[in-house]
């Protein structure tokens, strides 16, 4: 009787076993050496992923990087007192400037950004911005846009980049209505350096990523990181891509800097010809191999709207572009349809535009 | 056939829906909030659990709340409180924001489908 | 000098039984299939009679053998596609040792099958996935192919179920 008992119980353990191998089976897989951060960093929240290493080192890298990416902030904040308000000031009273070499680094690729952009990225208008009240932490709710007249004043100096001479490394301006806000084209130089300082604490798997502004580099484990770009109206993802080695993905949006004043919304990203928030697009997106343009081209596209969006394309010589205009139609270049992957259904309403 | 047999049969059939929403689902459902606040390592919750939760800044308290699988920012102490405009989130990848006072809320789905969020 | 292997009863019915599974499998191969990995795996029939009748471990020789010499004939042995197989043989012999553990009669032939067939076909795709391709993209395959190992795990169970109908109607009269 015992052994009849000892018997049927062996056969229902190994029932259960093979239901709890089952289950296992369903949830069997060793946690992965992902280290994720979020930290308040240059002036918007800064997102740095690794992988691949022990945690402690990689604290260490992305300790570094916030205290990069801080300095860097500093450096070329356009209206707390620092270097760059500096510059400003010089420029303003038509005096002369020298410049340290990152300095000039920075004003010759803005230049020579804003060119092939034919002017339409133009961080020359730092008057205009801050005639808007975008040049402060925080607007205050309730301040009325700027009077017309004061727009098409500081429209008609024509301040650009082309008027800032560079001697040796002596800055002027033959322009005194030039100052210099570099918005976006800072954050993608802020995120090369990062990705820099990464590289040199010997990580080579990672994604650092400010405010929708993000280059990553190598993969999560053998598979390629998977990077969700934002629905500019909603809480959502609109679509997503896998990186492939050392990528930048450079999104700006109308979302992300914005007041409204009775019941108008108007955006931070302003037309340099017209002086007013541009309006035919809600974000723009760039993807682009290495470090460099995006920022800059972000901000052009922006400005350009789907009536220009192919001239900026090929003047600042890009391949994968998502420009989503005002009426939510999604304009792809060729290469940028091959790869992006739509996240909402009904799929919006794609136009792919040859370059 | 046994009974055992008819069981085996029902929950293989049961097992399939699972499957399918877990590996194809765009955006499928999300099961966890992660709440990430300025420097400190992020929090996950269950979406289960009705709550609110104070989430402490650099302005002050952002208050995030929890109710019937869903979540969002009830209040914030920014000015521009764009947060609690983006209302409530219920898909895995939703995302909200609120950038003066560092606090980030996202919502998981049975695996992260996205490593990072162009915001 | 010289030496006979004495062969016994047990070793002739694995023989036979797999010589019968190994025709199936190869039958099968043949078959165009709609999907990668999707194939009807009618050589269950076989292991799932063998367990039936003659216990765990001649049914677990017929489904490791059937493997084996199978890939040798179709010459597929020690590609991924044998890999692929053997994983899958090797999941469902275990998930069927486990099974018979149960009292005896709680599962009958389509029980087993359905078994059989899920864990042959989970091992095979995360083996295809970790080993071969390890794309997201293969993961949307995933409830497809399990779907179609339900629907197949089912008809060879019922097959092997009226098989052994038949099987006692011939031997009982």
């Amino acid at each position: 009787m015992k052994g009849l008992l000892a018997a049927r119980a062996s056969r229902y353990i190994g029932f259960f076993a093979l239901l709890g191998v089952l289950a296992l089976s369903a949830c069997g897989r060793a946690p992965e050496p992902l280290h994720q951060e979020q930290v308040l960093a240059f002036g918007t929240l800064v997102d740095i992923s690794i992988w691949g290493t022990d945690a402690a080192s990689a604290q260490q890298a992305s300790a570094a990087v916030i205290s990069t990416l801080n300095a860097l902030h500093h450096r070329w904040h356009a209206w707390e007192p620092g270097p760059l308000t500096e510059i400003n000031t010089q420029l303003a009273r038509g005096g002369t400037v020298d410049l340290a070499p990152d300095q000039i680094e920075v004003i010759r690729g803005a230049q020579a950004l804003s060119r092939q952009s034919g002017g339409l990225f133009n961080p020359a208008i730092g008057q205009l911005l801050a005639e808007w009240g975008f040049q402060m932490d925080e607007r205050p709710a309730d301040v009325p846009p700027p009077h017309p007249d004061a727009v098409k004043e500081r429209v008609a100096l024509q301040p650009a980049m082309d008027d800032l001479q560079l001697d040796g490394n002596q800055l002027r301006s033959r322009n005194p209505a030039v100052q210099l806000d570099f918005g976006a084209y800072v954050k993608s130089y802020g995120v090369d350096q990062a990705i820099a300082a990464l590289r040199a604490h010997g990580i080579s798997n990672a994604i650092v990523n400010a405010g929708g502004d993000l280059r990553a580099i190598g993969q999560r484990g053998g598979q390629p990181w998977r990077i969700g770009i934002r629905d500019p109206r909603g809480p959502g993802v609109l679509a997503s891509l896998e990186i492939h080695g050392d990528e930048s993905v450079f999104t700006s949006g109308d979302y992300e800097r914005y007041f409204e004043f009775q019941g108008q919304r108007y955006q931070h990203i302003l037309d340099p010809r017209t002086g007013y928030p541009a309006s035919g697009a809600m974000s723009a997106t760039v993807v682009y191999p290495g470090g460099g343009v995006g920022g800059g081209a972000s901000t052009a596209l922006m400005v350009a709207g789907p009536d220009n969006w192919l001239e900026v394309v090929r003047g600042m010589g890009l391949k994968e572009v998502m420009l989503v205009g005002a009426d939510r139609t999604v304009y792809l270049t060729p290469a940028m349809a091959k790869r992006i992957h739509f996240e909402i259904k009904p799929e919006p309403k794609t136009v792919i535009g040859e370059p | 056939m046994t009974r055992a047999d008819w069981l085996v049969l029902l929950l293989a059939i049961a097992l399939l829906p699972v499957l399918y929403t877990k590996y194809w689902g765009a955006g499928g459902p999300a099961d966890r909030a992660r709440i990430a606040a300025n420097g400190q390592a992020p929090l996950e919750i269950p979406l289960s659990r009705n709550q609110q939760l104070h989430i402490h800044g650099p302005l002050g308290d952002s208050v995030l709340e929890v109710k019937d699988g869903r979540a969002r920012f009830l209040s914030s102490p920014c000015p521009g409180q764009q947060c609690v405009h983006s209302g409530w989130l219920a898909r895995a990848g939703d995302l909200a924001a609120c950038l003066p006072n560092g606090i980030t809320l996202s919502l998981q789905g049975a695996r992260p489908r996205f490593d990072s969020i162009n915001f | 000098m010289s030496e006979t292997v004495h062969s016994t009863r047990d070793d002739h019915r694995i023989a036979w039984l797999t010589a019968l599974a190994i025709s199936i499998h190869i039958a099968e191969s043949a078959l165009p299939s709609p999907l990668p990995g999707v194939k009807p795996g009618l050589a269950n029939v076989v292991t799932v009679i063998a367990l039936i009748h003659y216990g765990w471990s001649t049914a677990a020789w017929v489904a490791l053998l059937r493997v084996l010499v199978g890939s040798i004939v179709i010459g597929t042995f020690l590609s991924p596609t044998f890999a692929l197989s053997l994983a899958g043989a090797v999941a469902s012999v275990a998930v069927l040792r486990l099974a018979s553990w149960a009292p005896v009669g709680l599962f009958g032939p389509v029980g087993y099958s359905l078994l059989a067939a899920l864990a042959h076909m989970a091992a095979q795709f995360w083996t295809a996935y970790w080993l071969f391709i390890p794309h997201e993209a293969l993961l949307h395959l995933f409830p497809l192919l399990m779907s179609a190992a339900v629907i197949f795990g089912t008809v060879s169970g019922v097959i092997a179920l009226l098989t052994l109908k038949g099987l006692r109607a011939g031997a009982s009269p």
